[in-house]
């Protein structure tokens, strides 16, 4: 980076958002600039912070269900996924083979949503308008396709301890099998409009590189870390679910700028689609919901459970105190540990670079605030 | 990968911290390290030298206790570490001295900056040696408003909200009992 004297007398201090279309939310980050060039950005953040934790210690812990799809509102079945799993794995309840199934199920549909909105708003950062309305119109599909078993398009509150809210019908496995079809003829698409564009690969080649170690002292998870090249998916690592009957697997980059992200993200989703297609093969008849007790006591002593969501680990950590409501929650969500490395990774890059980080990084603002 | 942990084990159990492995089935994590305050740098610089990563740091506030040293702020401590390569989760516990401050880990690991920010937002814990303790997710005007201290008739003593001594078998034996009784209902529950 060169500065001139100019320059170098006449730093000045940018307000990046909180109204930033950039920010993909409220995200205030301020940027100490000298010409066009970022010196020091610090995320400012808490302009929707809602205390979920200290919600959770204050009902019963089913009464905290709604309040996780608020947190992630993007891919919120994963969160519903973990908390219901720590309930469950606090209280000793067993959960029904299809209930797992239809977990799985739903939980990667709302993954792929989640990368196809991801996708179309990164691209529109990068200036590329077209990609956003091809895919919402896919993402569309999954919101319809979920919305008729769940009840709601967005912050889905479908788990229950022990099962799930109601059954699948013919009708929901018919109409994912046919998306997927559709979702496979889209990629090429996908590929000839963005992954071989040569604006789009020079916007992000090269730009804000995550090494490994980088990754590991800010405890990044998720595709921001698969992009460095490190294989870690909790689905994997840490098995939960019924994730180790499935066949797929863990997309990395190679040395971890915004190109490999969104490399990985993309190659996700056809993994994401393997899941599913398996899952429906495989999908067994029975109950999908065990019989639990209407007031569930979570007995005296901690508990921790991580899922993989679309941006990372996700765990929750309880304390129990013997009552049905929990003494201690705590969320700790995937953005906000990946953010936290911006001040380091945008030190001294070009404005518009910082925007494609930022993109990259694929963030949800309401999950960082909690 | 997740099937190496069991020899993994005996190479990495953190002797000179005072350490018990737990069950990970019922805990969701391998080993809980009850720590010093003074130890918690050495903790956090082992976990890296290992190739830990970091979780979360947060806290959770039980009932003051009196001790030989006198009376403990009731605030504790958590860190929780994992690792990239293989199954294993580590959790390490430190009870807040009475003057409100821990060491903070933000050298060795960065990510702990944010962390310790907001359990400072929430709990009121002063991060000694953290170069920007200001408040993250609370605004600059609820500086010393402290949302998680619970009321005093709603504290617990920390006793009550940590695993009973003898929680291994009594549990192991609850749930056999459920999945036997569960088996009848449906076909193949999962085990968790």
């Amino acid at each position: 980076m060169l500065e001139s004297d100019f320059q170098k007398q006449n730093r000045f201090f940018l307000n990046m958002g909180p109204q930033h279309p950039s920010t993909h939310g409220v995200l205030l980050i301020v940027l100490e600039m000298s010409g066009e060039y970022v010196l020091d950005p610090q995320p400012v953040l808490g302009f929707i912070h809602r205390m979920h934790e200290k919600m959770a210690e204050s009902k019963p812990c089913q009464s905290f269900m709604p309040n996780t799809a608020r947190m992630d509102y993007v891919c919120a079945l994963p969160y519903n996924h973990g908390y219901v799993s720590l309930v469950e794995r606090k209280a000793g309840i067993e959960v029904p083979r299809r209930a797992e199934y239809i977990r799985v199920i739903t939980s990667e549909l709302n993954r792929v949503a989640s990368h196809l909105l991801w996708l179309g708003a990164y691209l529109l950062d990068l200036g590329a308008f077209t990609p956003i309305l091809y895919g919402f119109d896919d993402r569309e599909h999954i919101l319809d396709i979920l919305e008729d078993i769940t009840g709601s398009r967005l912050t889905y509150c479908y788990y229950r301890f022990g099962g799930v809210n109601q059954d699948i019908d013919d009708k929901f496995v018919d109409s994912t099998r046919a998306f997927i079809k559709r979702l496979r003829k889209r990629f090429v698409i996908y590929e000839k409009l963005v992954t071989k564009n040569i604006i789009f690969i020079k916007r992000t080649e090269n730009i804000g590189i995550v090494s490994p170690d980088m990754a590991l002292r800010y405890g990044m998870t998720g595709p921001n870390l698969r992009g460095s090249g490190i294989a870690y998916d909790v689905r994997k690592n840490e098995p939960y679910s019924i994730y180790p009957e499935f066949d797929f697997e863990v997309p990395v980059g190679e040395q971890g700028d915004c190109l490999d992200r969104y490399m990985v993200r993309v190659r996700e989703m056809e993994q994401s689609l393997r899941i599913i297609e398996q899952a429906l093969d495989r999908l067994p008849e029975g109950p999908v919901r065990a019989k639990v007790p209407k007031n569930i006591k979570l007995s005296p002593g901690d508990c921790n459970f991580a899922v993989e969501a679309a941006r990372g680990e996700l765990s929750y950590y309880l304390v129990g105190d013997g009552t049905g409501v929990p003494y201690r929650l705590k969320v700790r969500v995937p953005s906000y540990s990946n953010l936290s490395c911006l001040p380091e990774l945008g030190r001294g890059i070009l404005l518009p670079d910082l925007v494609s980080i930022l993109g990259s990084f694929d963030l949800v603002i309401p999950e960082m605030d909690r | 990968m997740a099937q190496e942990t069991t020899n993994f084990k005996q190479d990495i159990l953190f002797h000179e911290f005072n350490a018990t492995e737990t069950d990970y089935n019922q805990r969701g994590y391998h080993l809980e390290v009850a720590l010093e305050v003074n130890q918690v740098r050495k903790f956090a610089q082992k976990a890296y030298d290992q190739g830990f990563f970091l979780v979360f740091v947060t806290g959770f506030h039980v009932l003051p206790e009196e001790t030989e040293e006198g009376t403990t702020s009731g605030l504790n401590g958590v860190y929780q570490f994992a690792r990239f390569d293989r199954l294993y989760r580590i959790k390490g516990q430190v009870s807040v001295p009475e003057d409100m401050s821990l060491p903070s880990i933000c050298d060795i690991y960065q990510g702990a900056d944010w962390h310790e920010r907001e359990t400072r937002d929430l709990y009121g814990i002063n991060f000694e040696g953290h170069p920007n303790l200001k408040p993250l997710l609370l605004s600059d005007e609820d500086k010393d408003f402290h949302p998680l201290l619970k009321e005093e008739k709603k504290l617990k003593s920390l006793e009550k909200v940590s695993w009973p001594p003898e929680a291994l078998e009594s549990v192991d034996a609850d749930t056999d009992a459920k999945a036997s009784s569960t088996d009848s209902i449906d076909s193949q529950p999962i085990k968790k």
